[in-house]
């Protein structure tokens, strides 16, 4: 998505406008962000069974000595 | 009776305690370091003198009276300007809240309140606690106490100031993607990121629901853990605290890391890295080695999905606490601050549920490629040296986007993870700014942590350094 189309759909979406010309800086920053996310595809995988980031902190504390 | 300045928080409450010096004494030496450097530095917002004083001299009168003293009885400290005191001015270093009015007060100030310590008033920070170099439109960037024209660190830029400055003994940072472990490295002195959910969040400004962690910036590895010990643990007023005991830091303390084992990631942590801060790293790595721990180069390729994932949650929850005002007083924003919350509202919902549903698995991931078989992970906390506050001022130029956005690149993979993580001092550069190094450990080990921190301060003495 080039960024005029991400302008529109912002303020289209949660109504809020270009604050200023560094935001489009940033926006070109959050669409890097966006491709690197949509490179991830294929490498994460959601699990099938219930889980939680909870969960992972509580399993992964250190073993007893 | 005299006070000094230079003495780390533990120091000056055993002091306190045996009658060696008092909390008058020690309020009165901060007040007159404020008042001789806080004009350059700018590290407060907000100083309470009268009731400080005040304070402590009713904490002294307690200790005359032989009542039963608090771990910090007596100790001036101040905290970053978002930590809520009912009926006090929070402007959480914005103007949109610069009249704001906390309703509430803050657990994890209750908690200080009754361990004894004495609150001299509020610290600069970052706007809404949302950048990592210590710039603020609305009250003026902090300086660093080293070096003035460059950056000290952020969020919690008066925090890493006041600690290393000798104006207060500890302050309360915040640290969402490093703003308590960056301005401890880039002032020179120890913070800790606790694990997720270690320290209630309740009655302090939010910034990412999921990241935001609240800990201390102090002198020493001790102070931490002695800090860490009164503020941690559940809190029925904040449901995502966590229900693990607390243990007792300080006895981890023993100076002995024989047959610790600590890897050091190849990957991510070093991309770009200085010499100068990489060399500084290897001589930190010798120093724990010296004393009996083993050191292991591994892979974690986990670290290119953790850092992804990191920034698609917290700028997706930073944009939407922020939505309303974004829509009424986005002027009233420092221009990096609304240029940054204003892309979050570009990221897919999807993206964000998928990043935070990958939190755990990516959690374990990283534990079996970097933790199994070991007990610390160690990085540098900043890759390189310490930039310069022009150089890292987008309101000036935009340009300098990508070199502000770097000085995180080292501390925010471990809010996504959760770990806890320390900043302690292992350098300086020949502009005599800090260097920090950083070590994370499992979830809940905070202990250890400390105690492999508290032994490189045993072997080294970086933190020992005073600016000025």
């Amino acid at each position: 998505m080039d960024p005029e189309t991400m302008e529109t759909a912002i303020l289209a979406w949660s109504g809020i406008a270009l604050p200023n010309a560094a935001a489009r800086v940033g926006l070109a920053d959050h669409l890097a962000l966006i491709e690197a996310f949509a490179a991830l595809r294929g490498t994460l995988a959601f699990e099938d069974e219930p889980s939680s980031f909870e969960a992972a902190l509580r399993d992964e504390m250190e073993p007893p000595r | 009776m005299s006070a000094r300045t230079d003495m780390s928080m533990t120091e000056l409450a055993g002091a306190i305690a045996r009658g060696e010096t008092t909390s008058l004494a020690a309020t009165e030496a901060c007040l007159s370091r404020i008042d001789a450097g806080n004009p350059t530095l700018n590290a407060f917002i907000r100083l309470d003198r009268a009731e400080a004083l005040e304070a402590a001299a009713t904490a002294d009168a307690k200790r005359a009276s032989g009542a039963t003293l608090g771990p910090l009885h007596g100790v001036p400290m101040a905290h970053k300007d978002m930590y809520y005191r009912e009926g006090r001015v929070s402007t959480c270093g914005s103007r949109i809240r610069r009249d704001f009015v906390a309703p509430k007060t803050a657990t994890v100030l209750e908690k200080l309140d009754a361990a004894g310590a004495i609150d001299l008033g509020t610290l600069n920070m970052a706007e809404f606690a949302q950048n990592p170099t210590g710039h603020n439109r609305e009250f003026g960037d902090a300086h660093n106490p080293w070096n003035p024209p460059f950056c000290t660190g952020g969020s919690s830029s008066g925090s890493g100031v006041a600690v290393a400055a000798r104006m207060v003994y500890a302050a309360l940072g915040s640290d969402t993607g490093g703003s308590i472990r960056l301005p401890a490295s880039l002032c020179g002195v120890t913070g800790l990121k606790g694990t997720q959910t270690r320290v209630s969040r309740s009655g302090v400004m939010p910034l990412s629901f999921s990241m935001d962690n609240v800990g201390p910036l102090t002198r020493t590895a001790r102070d931490a853990a002695r800090f860490m010990a009164v503020t941690a643990g559940r809190d029925p007023k904040d449901p995502t605290s966590a229900r693990e005991a607390v243990p007792d830091y300080e006895a981890a303390l023993t100076g002995d890391v024989r047959g610790l084992r600590i890897a050091v990631p190849q990957e991510w942590f070093f991309d770009g890295a200085d010499e100068v801060v990489v060399a500084a790293f290897e001589t930190a790595l010798d120093a724990l080695k010296a004393r009996g721990a083993s050191i292991t180069r591994l892979s974690a390729p986990s670290l290119n999905a953790v850092a992804t994932c990191v920034a698609v949650v917290s700028r997706v929850e930073g944009a939407t606490i922020h939505a309303t005002w974004m829509r009424e007083r986005s002027a009233d924003y420092a221009t990096h601050l609304s240029a940054r919350i204003y892309g979050g509202y570009a990221l897919p919902a999807t993206y964000y549920v998928e990043a935070l549903a990958h939190r755990g698995p990516l959690l374990r991931q990283f534990c079996t490629e970097a933790m199994t078989g070991f007990d610390i992970v160690a990085t540098p906390t900043l890759r390189t040296r310490v930039p310069t506050l022009a150089e890292t001022d987008i309101d000036a130029d935009p340009a300098n986007w990508h070199r502000f956005m770097a000085v995180s690149a080292n501390t925010r993979p471990f809010n996504y993870l959760g770990l806890p993580t320390v900043s302690v001092p292992c350098g300086f550069d020949e502009r005599r700014l800090p260097i920090g190094l950083q070590l994370a450990g499992r979830p809940f080990a905070e202990g250890r942590v400390l105690q492999v921190a508290d032994a490189f301060q045993q072997e080294t003495a970086w933190h020992t350094r005073v600016p000025g």
